[in-house]
């Protein structure tokens, strides 16, 4: 049973590294040949990836998956809450520019 | 609960420190929110030519306004004192409550007194040379908006009595809310470096989102001070319980009778 | 709240708020208040990309990966510190939080040495507008890390000392510390990766 939750937390820390591992390739990506080009997507997909390990974080590490109802809704709810505060004011100061 | 005289009621005097600690509150709103109009505060990259313009345009509500708070201002002793009160009614050391009350005792200087002696006095004469104007309404700003010091102590001196007192005078999550003010303080400071930006004074997040944050924090201190009184039994023990709401208006109507 | 199959003792050990519920006040407003500063720079940024970019590209990404591995590891040391005080393994929930506080020192030691590197390199607080972001998001995550440590300490005293020893305690403070390390996760996309 402990040795269960202990691969668990394993697993989350392995999903975790490996998704801070993947910012790499995005940078990569985003260059244009070495040289940083602005880009969209690079920044949307940053932000989407961070709010996917925020969640992973909420859910594993501290147990969320364990806690009542409420609390899981609540914490989903708060990713969506800052995705759509984040992703709102970046396309905002978009359409100002 | 110790023996009371007949007709005495104690929660008397603590509902009227709490009535203080309201008009208090919503002075300061209205002086500096709508008769003064110094918050949002006035922009931090005027030019010496430009400042004599802005006391120009907020003369009379300067005079009127800060004279306002320079009659009443002491109100402000009444939140401390009730705050005070709470700390001693709960299980930590005494300690906590005079740090609390000696660090809040000088917040008055750089919460609001300073800013008003500046702000007035640039008033008082707008002929003055306009440098020597722009030297008064940097005061009056910096010394609002730069020494959150004895604030963020204050909260975190709150903070640590509330986390630590098992007498329940308070939730715990109030005191971690002392802590996200705390922090929120601690973001002023860049103020003494930026006149312009989303960190100088008046900026989004130096100013704007740290109101918001205080705004929230004082209307759930001014609440919660208020669930302490309905509750406080004048023993020593843990608090009892909030009573039912309908309970509640029943021991209102009783007190008031 | 409870599932309809399964007993209410069971239902009601399956599910509980880690902790004090309380704390979850703390999580939910910082989260919210870090989001606010993030909208706040990522609005400027989308108006000036370019001078963003050109002081962005001053950053070093692997130090980024590096520091956000470092405080992963750190999440993960104090989550199994939970498990392991939740099971009665007092010495091994010790060492797990020790762990935990060397890997935020770490972590800090690691981001005062690019500060040290970007001040003497010229790139300040005042420099340019991403590096006043930079600084700002960093300081203030540090002082979060900092509070984080006295935090730690706190499950080290209570574990160590078997008439101390609460499990509910030790679930805040773990939720503080993972706390700070979502909100660096946060940052490092915004300032590291974001374009």
């Amino acid at each position: 049973m402990l040795s269960a939750s202990n691969k668990r937390l394993f697993a989350a820390w392995i999903v975790l590294s490996a998704i801070t591992a993947a910012y790499l390739w995005i940078d990569h990506s985003a260059d244009d040949h070495g040289t940083p080009v602005a880009s969209t997507s690079a920044t949307v997909g940053a932000i989407v990836l961070a709010l996917v390990k925020v969640r992973i974080i909420m859910r594993e590490f501290m147990e969320v998956r364990h806690a009542p109802r409420l609390l899981c809704r609540l914490t989903d709810l708060w990713v969506v809450l800052m995705a759509a505060g984040m992703l709102g004011m970046y396309f905002a100061g978009k359409a100002v520019a | 609960m110790r023996p009371f005289a007949r007709g005495e009621n104690p929660k008397r005097e603590l509902w009227l420190m709490w009535f203080a600690v309201l008009a208090f509150y919503q002075l300061y709103t209205v002086v500096f929110f709508v008769l003064t109009r110094t918050q949002p505060p006035g922009s931090p990259s005027y030019t010496a030519a430009e400042v004599p313009g802005w006391f120009a345009s907020h003369h009379d509500g300067l005079l009127v306004g800060l004279a306002l708070i320079f009659v009443l201002g002491g109100l402000s002793a009444t939140s401390i004192a009730l705050i005070t009160y709470t700390i001693r009614r709960m299980s930590v050391s005494r300690a906590f409550a005079y740090s609390y009350l000696i660090l809040y005792s000088v917040s008055a200087v750089p919460g609001f007194l300073f800013i008003c002696v500046a702000l007035t006095a640039g008033a008082m004469r707008p002929e003055r040379d306009p440098r020597l104007q722009q030297w008064l309404y940097d005061l009056g700003f910096l010394s609002f908006s730069g020494t959150m010091g004895v604030f963020l102590v204050g909260s975190l001196v709150w903070m640590a009595a509330i986390l630590l007192d098992r007498n329940r005078v308070f939730p715990k999550w109030f005191g971690y809310l002392n802590l996200c003010n705390a922090v929120t303080e601690v973001v002023v400071a860049p103020a003494w470096i930026f006149d312009r930006g989303v960190f100088a004074w008046n900026g989004l997040i130096a100013w704007w989102i740290n109101v918001v944050v205080f705004g929230i924090y004082t209307g759930v201190f001014i609440n919660l001070l208020r669930n302490v009184i309905i509750r406080e039994d004048f023993g020593t023990g843990p608090l009892p319980d909030l009573p039912p709401r309908r309970a509640r208006r029943h021991t209102a109507a009783a007190e008031v009778a | 709240m409870t599932t309809t199959q399964a007993p209410p003792t069971e239902a009601a050990k399956a599910r509980r708020v880690p902790g004090q519920p309380d704390m979850w006040v703390l999580v939910l407003v910082e989260s919210l208040i870090f989001t606010s500063y993030f909208g706040v720079y990522l609005f400027y940024r989308a108006q000036h990309e370019a001078a963003f970019l050109q002081e962005q590209a001053h950053l070093d990404l692997w130090l980024g990966i590096v520091d956000t591995i470092v405080l992963l590891t750190s999440s993960w040391s104090v989550a199994r510190c939970v498990q392991n005080a939740r099971a009665g393994r007092y010495p091994a929930a010790v060492r797990d939080a020790c762990v935990t506080a060397a890997l935020g020192l770490l972590f800090l030691a690691l981001k005062i040495a690019e500060w040290a590197g970007h001040i003497t390199a010229g790139h300040t607080l005042t420099s340019g507008e991403f590096f006043t972001h930079y600084f700002f998001l960093t300081v203030i995550h540090a002082v979060h890390l900092l509070i984080g440590l006295v935090v730690v300490g706190i499950v080290v005293r209570q574990l160590a000392d078997p008439r101390r020893r609460d499990q509910q305690v030790v679930e805040t403070c773990a939720t503080y510390w993972h706390t700070v390390d979502f909100l660096w996760v946060l940052i490092f996309a915004l300032l590291y990766v974001a374009r």
